[in-house]
Parts: structure tokens; C-alpha cells; sequence
């Protein structure tokens, strides 16, 4: 049974994160797609294109370039579609537009490599994918920017693919850390529903400020532009009575460094979503050792992670070995996929 | 011998091929090492990997032993390949190049206030001589740096500046745009470090407020734009370059 064919039940739209550049993300994209031809799914393909990027239309060598069965669904834009070595149905002209001209919604006619992309933000791509859903397919893969995880953002997608692979590093145990250290971020809890849940989500929708929240309900904002290396500041600010802090922007080493021990462990951090953390897998632990705590307003689904064991740099790892590895460090909540193995 | 050998004296532009004293002879030059001691053995190696290269009568015309089992080359061979100029196209800035005077009057014009750079050399380069040739008053090879514009306030900030602190002068001084250089690039470091920029921005909020460049020699338009910048710029980039594609995309974008 494919991995998608599982998936189709829980999620309607499916996102593919890259964890690096060349960590197989295409790769496995066609490797799901081909073993969705197999089980005979309706499946419609997009991208996550962004406003200019990659416009050489003679080399096509970044365009993400997928093979697709006939009757699966895609959008491509004007300039695109002349180019498809498929027989491509136009079913549709969308009012989305992309640095390649308006995106067109067709049908696949004729099997063949067709070049992807897509709306170019947030809240244009969930329409798409609404208007992608009414023709009636099963699940909808979206394929990522090449390393950006910022698309990885649950306005997007109701979850996320993982794609890994040796590229991140030399040693196995490095690129199963580094991966294991993003599914956790990427998993860990929700604030719990409640009075100071919702004092955040208005403050998001809002001015979206850094927000202290004290033990009576009470809050203050922070008349900062921005946390990065406000941590002095913030040190200063958070006092026995402070419970949350609220950071709308990114969470690097420099928000928290000065900020004294004991009160980090005290309060709890609150983010917007896991793409916010700019921390590496040591650190983060160290942090975690100390009593830091995180949580996040929306937590990201990770449905799979797929592992590549092959880097462009010339070296590989053994499929058994990597696949063994990934899964340990990841456990069994989480199916790994190698998608060069098939 | 094949055809791709033989003698075609002209030149013709949709069949281009290296040149070593004769038009089309395709002749290159390459260096390399191999993991194995020199001898006779080594030699013939080297010349079957140029085989496999592609090269046509590959020859060593000079090695030497490097200790431990490595062995230099310097060969050479034949290319049997040819390129079409005529059909390439490659993407770069596209945009009208103004001089330092032009870009002041047009800022006068079309902004009506003093613009914002803000640059540096992230991560753990420490090479400063990209983003000074374009940022300091003195500027390279006779264009003045962008320092010396009317209208322009460049703020520089060095080497070695960590992605988050360069986003957090940018935030502070609301800068209009911001200047990454990456001189060193070896095992492509310079990737991670630019897209790591580019979510920084992202997860501030200030993607879509400010423009986003970065330059250094490894650095192509279209890599740039790949990895999410506005722009990118290579070799031979001038502070006026920088300075015509950030104020034009200041107003295309609407951020006056």
C-alpha cells in the first residue's frame, strides 16, 4: 500500500519541504506522484512559485519538472504551458498570476514531463488549492521552494512532507539529528486553549506586538520593533508575575541570550508557528536542558519524511542503514520513506 | 578520427568550441589529482578519465608526485563538444542602469526622501572586499560606492555580521534594503546562509518591505531568485548597478 494511498484519508493538501537544497525534494515528488499513478489516485500538482524566481525558460534547469500520468490535474502559467511536453487540457484560467504569466488549471491529456508553478502567496494558494479540491481529487501535492521552510507554514497546507537526504551531511548520524531536531520543532505542542491563548490570537491579528502576559490575566507590550538582540531588554521586562511572552517575529539565539536562567525556565515562550525558531539541534537542546520551554499558536503536521541517500557531492549512504537510522531518531509516529529504494 | 576533429577553419557562432592556435581545434588545458602514487599507472589513468571526460587524444604533459599516494596532473585534450552562442540567453537584473548623478535625481524625483541600505558580509566570512566595493565612499575601480550618493544613507556594517543581527539593523533603521555579500564560498556555505536570511526576513515580517539583494562571485541573478532574493549580483558589479535595481524597485514595488 503507497504512502500517499494512507495519506489521502487524513489530509487534503500536502506540502514537500526540502530540509536542504538538493535534499531530493523532486525526487521524492515524483516518487510519490508515480506511486499515486500505481494505486490509480486523482491527484492535482502545484508549486509554491514565487514572484520572479528562476525565469530561464532555455535551460530549464530549476523549474521543478515532473512526470505526470494523464487525467492528474496541474497549474502552470502562460509561458509554461507552451513549453509542456504533454498534451495539456486547459480547464481553466485562473486570476492568479506569477512572474510567468496568469496560472492556468489543466487537465494532463497526454503523459509526460510538465513544468510547475504556482500562486505567490499564502492566502491566494489556499483559493487555488480550494478551486484545485472542487474538480474532485483526492489529495493535492504542493511542491516547496527548494529549501525554504517558511512555506511550511500551516496556512498552506494541511501537512507537511519532509524531504531529507545525504546532502545535509557526511555522517548519518548528522543528517538524522538535524532532521529529528526540525520534525520535533515542527511537532511540538500547542498552547493549550484558554484565556491567554486567545489574548495572543487577538494580538496577532492585531498590531501583533512582543506581548508579556502576567499571572492575573493582565498583559504588556513591548514597545519593540523587533526581538532579535533584544534580549537585555527583555531580561528586564519579564518579572516574577510574568507567566508568557509572546514574540511575533523569529526566535534566534540573540532574542533569548540574555536573559537570565531562572527566568527562562519560568515563563513560556510563545511563537506564531515552528518556522520561527532559528536554532540549531545543540543548542536547542542545551536550551531544553535548562528548562526552556516553547510553544506554538499552530504546530505543523509532518504526514512523512523521505530520505535520500545519495548527495550530489559524490557520496551516498547505505539505503538499509540511513532508512534504520531515520526512523529510530524519528519513531513510529512518523513514516520514512526512502525514495530511491521504491 | 571523427569529424569533430577535423579542420573547419571558420568560425561559426552556432558551433563554438574551445581554441587552442587554431580556429576550432578545441583544445584545453586542465589540472587535477588523483588519489594514487605517480607512475606509469597514474598516467594512464588520468588519460582514460579525460577519455571518459569526452577529450579527444588525451595527453599528459606534465604530473607530479604529491606525497602519500596523490599525484598532480596538468593535461591535455581535445574537446569534442560544441556550444550554440547564439541561442543562449541568461537571466540577469534587468533594469536600466543609471550613473551615481542619475540615481540622485532620481531619487529627488520619484522618492523624495533619503533611502536606506543597509549591508554586510554575513555569516562566518570575513572577506569584506565585495560589499565595500559597493558601499564605501572610495568605491572600486573608479565608481564611487554607494557612501558617497546624495539621498542614499549606507550603513556598512562589516564582516562576520550573523544574518540576525543584520535583519535587526534593518528593522532599526527601517532600511529600504538590504546588501548581502558572500565572498567565500567553498562547499557552497554561502546556500544555507543566504536562504537562512531569506526565512529570518520572513519569520520578521519584513520580506515584502524591503529589498532584498545579495552579490559575490559565485552569485548568479537566477540563483538569487531562487533562493528567494529580489536580486543577485555577480563579478563585475558596480555600486551603480546596486543602486539602480534597489530605487527602481523601491517604486515598482510601491515602498516610497
Amino acid at each position: 500500500m503507497g504512502l500517499l494511498y494512507q495519506l489521502k484519508d487524513q489530509y487534503k493538501t500536502l506540502s514537500i519541504v526540502g530540509m536542504a537544497k538538493n535534499a531530493g525534494k523532486t525526487t521524492a515528488l515524483n516518487y510519490l506522484i508515480e506511486e499515486a499513478m500505481d494505486e490509480g489516485m486523482f491527484l492535482g500538482v502545484t508549486s509554491t512559485g514565487r514572484d520572479g524566481e528562476t525565469c530561464d525558460l532555455v535551460t530549464n534547469t530549476d523549474k521543478p519538472k515532473v512526470y505526470l500520468d494523464t487525467g492528474t490535474i496541474v497549474t502552470v502559467p502562460v509561458q509554461l504551458y507552451e513549453l509542456a511536453e504533454t498534451g495539456l487540457e486547459i480547464i481553466k484560467k485562473t486570476r492568479f498570476g506569477t512572474a510567468l504569466g496568469e496560472l492556468l488549471i489543466c487537465r494532463v491529456a497526454d503523459s509526460g514531463y510538465v513544468q510547475i508553478a504556482g500562486p505567490v502567496n499564502t492566502a491566494d494558494h489556499r483559493k487555488l488549492c480550494e478551486e484545485i479540491a472542487s474538480l474532485g481529487v483526492d489529495l493535492i501535492l504542493i511542491d516547496g521552494a527548494i529549501d525554504r521552510k517558511s512555506i511550511a507554514a500551516p496556512e498552506t497546507s494541511d501537512a507537511i512532507i519532509l524531504a531529507t537526504g545525504a546532502v545535509l551531511s557526511r555522517t548519518i548520524r548528522k543528517v538524522v539529528e538535524e532532521t529529528v531536531h526540525i520534525v520535533n520543532l515542527y511537532s511540538m505542542d500547542r498552547l493549550e486553549a484558554g484565556p491567554v491563548r486567545e489574548m495572543i490570537a487577538s494580538e496577532i491579528a492585531g498590531e501583533n506586538r512582543i506581548t508579556l502576559v502576567k499571572k492575573g490575566g493582565q498583559t504588556q507590550h513591548l514597545d519593540l520593533k523587533t526581538g532579535l538582540g533584544a534580549s537585555r531588554f527583555l531580561d528586564e521586562v519579564i518579572d516574577d508575575e510574568t507567566t508568557h511572552v509572546y514574540i511575533p517575529g523569529a526566535l534566534t539565539q540573540s532574542v533569548i541570550a540574555d536573559i537570565h536562567p531562572a527566568k527562562l525556565a519560568r515563563v513560556q515562550i510563545v511563537l506564531k508557528d515552528p518556522t520561527r525558531i532559528f536554532i540549531g539541534a545543540l543548542p536547542w537542546q542545551q536550551l531544553k536542558k535548562r528548562g526552556f520551554h516553547v510553544c506554538v499558536m499552530e504546530k505543523i503536521e509532518v504526514a512523512a519524511v523521505t530520505v535520500n541517500p545519495f548527495s550530489p557531492e559524490g557520496y551516498s549512504f547505505d539505503h538499509e542503514e540511513l532508512l534504520r537510522a531515520m526512523q529510530d531518531g524519528i519513531g513510529d509516529r512518523i513514516p520514512v520513506v526512502d525514495v530511491k529504494l521504491g | 578520427m571523427s569529424n569533430t576533429t577535423t579542420a573547419t577553419t571558420t568560425l561559426d557562432l552556432t558551433k563554438i568550441k574551445p581554441y587552442g592556435d587554431t580556429m576550432n581545434d578545441g583544445m584545453v588545458q586542465m589540472s587535477f589529482t588523483l588519489p594514487v602514487p605517480a607512475g606509469e599507472e597514474a598516467c594512464e589513468a588520468a588519460r582514460l578519465l579525460m577519455k571518459k571526460m569526452g577529450f579527444d587524444e588525451p595527453s599528459v604533459v606534465y604530473f607530479k608526485d604529491l606525497g602519500i599516494g596523490y599525484t598532480y596532473f596538468v593535461c591535455y585534450g581535445k574537446c569534442t563538444h560544441t556550444v550554440d552562442y547564439t541561442a543562449i540567453k541568461v537571466t540577469k537584473v534587468e533594469v536600466e542602469i543609471m550613473d551615481r548623478l542619475e540615481c540622485e535625481k532620481y531619487i529627488n524625483e520619484n522618492i523624495k526622501r533619503t533611502v536606506t541600505m543597509v549591508g554586510a558580509s554575513t555569516g562566518t566570512d570575513a572577506h569584506t572586499v565585495g560589499i565595500d566595493a559597493i558601499m564605501n565612499m572610495k568605491g572600486f575601480h573608479g565608481h564611487f560606492g554607494l557612501e558617497r550618493y546624495h539621498g542614499i544613507n549606507a550603513i556598512n556594517m562589516g564582516s562576520q555580521v550573523p544574518n540576525e543581527e543584520l535583519v535587526a539593523k534593518a528593522i532599526e533603521t527601517k532600511a529600504d534594503a538590504i546588501l548581502v555579500s558572500q565572498t567565500v564560498t567553498q562547499k557552497d556555505v554561502h546556500i544555507p546562509n543566504l536562504t537562512q536570511m531569506v526565512e529570518l526576513c520572513e519569520a520578521e515580517g519584513i520580506r515584502d518591505k524591503i529589498v532584498l539583494v545579495c552579490g559575490g562571485p559565485r552569485i548568479s541573478h537566477e540563483l538569487a531568485q531562487e533562493l528567494g532574493y529580489d536580486a543577485g549580483f555577480g563579478p563585475n558589479t558596480h555600486a551603480e548597478d546596486v543602486a539602480s535595481f534597489v530605487l527602481t524597485e523601491i517604486v515598482r514595488r510601491g515602498l516610497v
